[in-house]
């Protein structure tokens, strides 16, 4: 295929696909009717172990991955544990607390050695530079690009099997109501745990892309402010179809800092944007209803 | 090391003064509305930008820029309510939490547009020294802060259970419908705790500004996260708890700070929040009469 794009257009597309992936993760706990304003933090933690494993210890990038994606699954899980029996918003401010945690962790993670005789590792607030697993593999940026949309493409695909399958249903349900749910004989702890877990790998697995596209990561990336715009655009774009997550980073990233007309408004006009839609649409543009109106219309 | 404690814990008082102040009016929003207003700090951010600029501008006096404070604070509050939670009353919790944060991120850029540096300094109350009581000492605007608290405090319990305004508010938050129903303009009320609040944050956010003699667009996160985790450590909802969770939260600060850093300081205080949440969400509403959170 050979489509000529500048490298801005490159970037742009990357953020919004790497984006993509917290934006999902928040949204699948969403749909188990739990907010949260964490996952910055699992994505950070992708960020740093799948970072930490191709700068410092030589793994290949795929087993970097995946290891990376099991700490996000185990550490969303272990915060789960304790917390998703939680409701509204105590889980949202449990889940602030955690991520918090995690980043005054990150400022105070020293681990360095030596690698080919430069000195890697996270140093603290100083941040975790060399990334470069991805530029010494030879991968160009519009082939890196195409990978990390093929993986969110897989990952959209799985979202479309669970929603059509019992899994959706249930999932859906325990959203609404966990004490129906409860009393129809499902386990509400297990699914909430095994959501927690699939949201934690989700965002770890975005956070070690993002940190192999952006070769430099540093604590301060993993703040408050990451959390809530992935709960922003998991919102604004909908909760009826795992596509509404990525119109809403598409929204925001793509259309608004994409197109720079509003240059040093954007903030103004996608906050703006934002409150007069949930007014309309306190479920996002592609909530439910909609979605099931598509589906009769082209299936 | 005695001396040094109860410095400390003399200067966790009083940064725990402000931190009261700012929960006071979170849990005010919060226990009538149902509804946590994210940019309940990046307004009282945007009402000491205002003063910062109006100060540069004028030269004008301190009491002069407490009124700008506090009533640009009001304006923005009242912005936030008419776009995010009045379109939301008895709908979705979730809808009116973003859309204030949607509105926070147009006051920081708001204020980078008003004042396009990144640091400002802001007017101190009082030029001299602090004042010393043998080997202590205490600044002025500290005990600005304290002396605001003691005076706000009390007055707001009075407001809610002396006034018939406060009757009304109270009527609100137990019965909504029976409230409406019994001819209590509940719109209006909504508006006037929002107001309130929003006047007593402004308050704050200039006793804050004057004391750490500078106004950054940070100042906006730091008060609604000192904010919130007071309101949550001191029982969600309850008006006492609020100002005694400030002041804990300051005191453990102050403490932790002192002995292990200001990273560990924050990292105590997120985890004393979680574990308690962890061990029992529902010991935040023991103490107060209003329902949990939905």
């Amino acid at each position: 295929m050979d489509v000529r794009v500048d490298d801005y257009t490159i970037g742009v597309l990357t953020n919004v696909a790497l984006f993509s992936f917290v934006a999902l993760s928040a949204y699948l706990l969403l749909l188990a009717g739990e907010m949260s304003f964490g996952q910055q933090a699992f994505f950070g933690v992708g960020a740093y172990a799948g970072g930490m494993l191709t700068a410092m210890f030589g793994w290949p990038l795929p087993a970097a991955m995946l290891a990376a994606m099991a700490a996000g699954a185990a550490a969303q899980f272990l915060v789960g544990l304790p917390t998703l029996r939680m409701r509204g918003l105590y889980f949202a401010m449990a889940t602030l607390a955690a991520a918090e945690m995690a980043r005054i962790l990150f400022e105070l993670l020293h681990f360095q050695r030596t690698v080919d005789g430069d000195t890697v590792g996270p140093d603290g607030t100083q941040g975790f530079r060399s990334i470069r697993w991805v530029f010494e593999a030879g991968i160009e940026p519009a082939e890196y690009l195409a990978l990390i949309v093929t993986l969110l493409a897989f990952v959209i695909a799985g979202f479309g099997l669970v929603e059509r399958s019992r899994l959706g249903a249930t999932l859906r349900m325990i959203g609404e109501d966990p004490e129906l749910a409860a009393s129809l004989g499902i386990d509400v702890d297990r699914v909430k745990l095994g959501v927690a877990a699939a949201a934690g790998a989700l965002a770890a697995l975005g956070g070690v892309l993002y940190a192999h596209h952006n070769t430099y990561i540093e604590p301060r990336n993993f703040d408050i402010m990451l959390g809530v715009h992935s709960l922003v655009y998991a919102l604004i774009g909908g909760l009826g179809t795992a596509a509404g997550p990525l119109l809403g980073v598409l929204l925001d990233i793509g259309a608004l800092e994409g197109s720079r007309v509003f240059e040093s408004y954007r903030m103004t006009v996608f906050g703006g944007l934002v409150a007069v839609l949930l007014i309309f649409r306190p479920r996002g543009l592609l909530d439910e209803r909609v979605v099931h109106w598509l589906r009769s219309r082209f299936s | 090391m005695l001396v040094d404690l109860v410095q400390n814990t003399l200067d966790g008082l009083t940064f725990g003064a402000g931190y009261a102040l700012l929960a006071l009016g979170f849990t005010l929003i919060f226990g009538v509305l149902r509804r946590v207003n994210l940019s309940y700090g990046p307004s009282i951010m945007l009402g000491c930008y205002a003063a910062t600029w109006v100060s540069l501008a004028f030269h004008s006096n301190l009491f002069f820029l407490l009124i700008v404070t506090v009533a640009a604070t009001i304006l923005a509050g009242a912005y936030v309510e008419r776009l995010c939670f009045a379109p939301h009353r008895g709908g979705s919790a979730i809808a009116a939490m973003v859309a204030s944060f949607a509105l926070w991120m147009q006051f920081e850029e708001l204020a980078t547009v008003l004042l396009p540096r990144h640091l400002y300094s802001f007017p101190a109350l009082y030029q001299g020294g602090p004042l010393t009581f043998g080997p202590l000492f205490l600044r002025l605007e500290a005990l600005a802060m304290l002396a605001t608290a003691a005076i706000v405090c009390p007055l707001m319990w009075w407001t809610l259970y002396r006034t018939r305004f406060g009757l009304a508010v109270r009527a609100v938050v137990s019965q909504p419908v029976a409230a409406e129903l019994a001819g209590i303009g509940v719109a209006r009320i909504f508006v006037l705790v929002f107001a309130l609040a929003s006047a007593i944050g402004g308050l704050a956010g200039y006793l804050i500004a004057a004391s750490h003699e500078q106004v950054t667009p940070m100042l906006g996160m730091w008060s609604t996260l000192k904010g919130l985790l007071a309101m949550m450590l001191g029982g969600l909802g309850s008006l006492p708890g609020a100002v005694l969770g400030g002041l804990a939260l300051g005191v453990l600060e102050a403490h932790s700070q002192w002995f292990f850093g200001p990273q560990m300081r924050d990292l105590i205080a997120y985890l004393l929040l979680f574990v308690l949440l962890a061990v029992n969400p529902r010991w935040m509403s023991a103490w107060t009469t209003t329902r949990s959170a939905s």
